[in-house]
């Protein structure tokens, strides 16, 4: 599959990423390349093989017990940048 | 060449003995680092006060015969992608330039709990990406066999600080060979611990189903030696695994004769360095002159490795790095709407290889493509880990070259994204898999080290130690 700019600039608007004119071309002949590499996937018959999303090995603990725990470092988070201040988001469209 | 620097066996026999305070070794190891900086650029930041401060305080401890640590006053790096509470946090990125976090990497803290002294934080590709150290917002690090080499990447600050003798061991993180492939071009032992065995809370989430954290050392006791202080269970890390840690140093010596070790064909395929095949060849008859049993065996889908790497690691990286969007990590540019100022802070705070590496993520994930790609490369995912489990019926470890090629030019794949893809062949298939690997030195060509891998089954670092220690003690490979 190639990519072409305006490949790259719906990809960008999905990413919160805001590419230039510029940089569009260049960005999809490189991931053209690479997108040609990958598709070498496309030989292997997967039909019948699931999906591994991750090797967790014997004993991972994927919960804990539903209990508050003292925490390291909750406090300290408003502290060190001295609260979050955002950006005004009411009244805009 | 330098006289070869102290190990940590070095340095704590002579704390314990007397020979040595932690305050001059510290003093030393900053003043060091401070003359070969400019040169080297190993570390974003130093924290000579600090490190001062705990010295003192270990010698303290060794003066009034109080207990001490497995590490105490032994100075170590670690890479700026794990915290150490209210001292920043850069990933070499400047997105994260004014980043302090509020609490400990798990890993970290361990080895300070352990004694260590962390005397600063090493460079790195920005976020963990590349194989060069060359994608850092802070100027690529030089390898120090070579300067005018890279020394591989993403750790290169890791190994270059532990190659250039500046301290006996450092820490990394590895999501496809960012520990292995810099200690193979510098000439150092460099361990990715089996997905699991060590926490990853506090380390910058990259690819969360790979990263991995590991130790850069001189030697591989001091590779079990350190960690031996950062695994085991974290309740903090959702992924980390409750099984028993051995006791890895006392095994070191224990015999490897009879040990089955495969040799995966593929690896030694077409295109490699003939030096560097050469060397791990030469590396393999020495592990038979050990009593190894060697054996060739096939692991078939390892020439999709790569191309099923990079499909998952920027399909999760372009979800872990979609919260740096200006509200919470410090850099925020103007914007006149809330997603303009998103956009443009991302956009002025990612280096092209982050940007690059989110636009094929974002892509693999999107609808109509997501079946296609990033699905397909978690199937052939399984065909990879399936191979090792056959594999794995049959030897005990395998045997294969770190890397196709010893350190590249400065430049040299920069402008292109494949060919740098490309140097990750040989290390990625432990990521996908999750097992244990490490990278020993096994010869030079001219001045730069060639790196031998071996990998061993889920939880078995003690067998993969134990054959790279066998290996680095009958000699003549210094890196």
């Amino acid at each position: 599959m190639k990519i072409s700019a305006a490949d790259v600039a719906y990809v960008a608007a999905l990413a919160n990423l805001d590419v230039g004119d510029g940089e569009k071309d260049a960005l999809a002949s490189q991931l053209s390349r690479i997108v040609q590499y990958v598709e070498q996937l496309e030989q292997l018959d997967t039909a019948a093989v699931e999906p591994t999303a991750q090797v967790v090995a014997d004993g991972g603990r994927a919960e804990r017990g539903d209990r508050v725990e003292p925490r390291d470092g909750s406090s300290e988070a408003a502290e060190t940048v001295g609260l979050f201040r955002v950006p005004k988001v009411i009244g805009e469209r | 060449m330098s006289p070869k620097p102290a190990t940590i066996a070095e340095l704590a026999r002579d704390y314990r003995e007397g020979r040595a305070r932690a305050s001059d070794v510290i003093a030393r190891t900053m003043d060091a680092i401070e003359r070969s900086e400019p040169g080297l650029n190993a570390f974003v930041s130093t924290r000579r006060d600090k490190a001062m401060d705990e010295a003192r305080a270990a010698d303290a401890a060794f003066d009034e015969g109080r207990p001490v640590g497995t590490l105490a006053g032994i100075p170590i790096a670690v890479k700026d992608n794990m915290h150490i509470r209210g001292e920043p946090t850069t990933c070499a990125s400047r997105i994260l330039e004014n980043y302090v976090p509020p609490y400990h990497s798990t890993a970290v803290d361990r080895l300070r709990s352990a004694g260590a002294i962390v005397v600063g934080k090493t460079n790195m590709d920005e976020f963990a990406m590349g194989s060069s150290t060359e994608n850092s917002a802070f100027s690529p690090t030089r390898n120090p066999r070579d300067p005018e080499r890279v020394p591989g990447g993403s750790s290169g600050g890791s190994a270059a600080a532990v190659a250039a003798g500046l301290v006996p061991a450092a820490l990394g993180s590895d999501t496809g060979g960012s520990i292995r492939q810099p200690a193979s071009f510098c000439g150092v032992v460099g361990l990715k611990p089996t997905y699991g065995r060590v926490s990853r809370y506090g380390l910058v989430a990259f690819g969360s189903s790979l990263d991995q954290i590991g130790p850069l050392t001189g030697s591989v006791a001091d590779t079990a030696r350190i960690l031996q202080a950062i695994a085991g269970f974290d309740p903090l890390d959702s992924t980390s695994a409750d099984v028993p840690a051995p006791d890895w140093i006392r095994e070191l010596d224990a015999p490897v004769q009879g040990t089955k070790v495969g040799v995966p064909k593929e690896y030694f395929a077409d295109g490699m360095d003939a030096g560097v095949a050469e060397r791990v060849r030469a590396g393999i008859d020495r592990l038979e002159g050990l009593g190894c049993r060697i054996e060739e065996l096939s692991l078939p889908h390892t020439e999709f490795a790569v191309a099923t790497y990079y499909l998952i690691c920027t399909a999760e990286a372009s979800s872990n790095l979609a919260r740096y969007d200006g509200v919470r990590y410090g850099l925020r540019a103007g914007g006149d709407t809330l997603q303009s100022m998103y956009r443009r802070t991302r956009m002025a705070g990612f280096g092209p290889e982050v940007k690059r590496r989110i636009l094929l993520g974002t892509y693999a994930l999107s609808a109509g493509y997501y079946d296609a790609y990033y699905l397909k490369a978690q199937k052939v995912r399984t065909l990879i880990l399936e191979d090792f489990r056959k594999a794995f019926e049959r030897v005990d470890l395998l045997v294969t070259p770190t890397t196709p090629t010893p350190a590249f030019r400065i430049g040299e794949n920069i402008d292109d994204p494949l060919a740098m893809y490309l140097n990750d062949i040989f290390t990625t298939t432990c990521n996908l898999a999750g097992l244990p690997g490490v990278s020993v030195p096994c010869g030079r060509i001219g001045r730069l080290p060639v790196g031998m891998q071996l990998i061993g089954k889920h939880f078995d670092e003690g067998a993969v130690l134990r054959a790279a220690h066998h290996f680095e003690q009958a000699g003549g490979f210094d890196g």
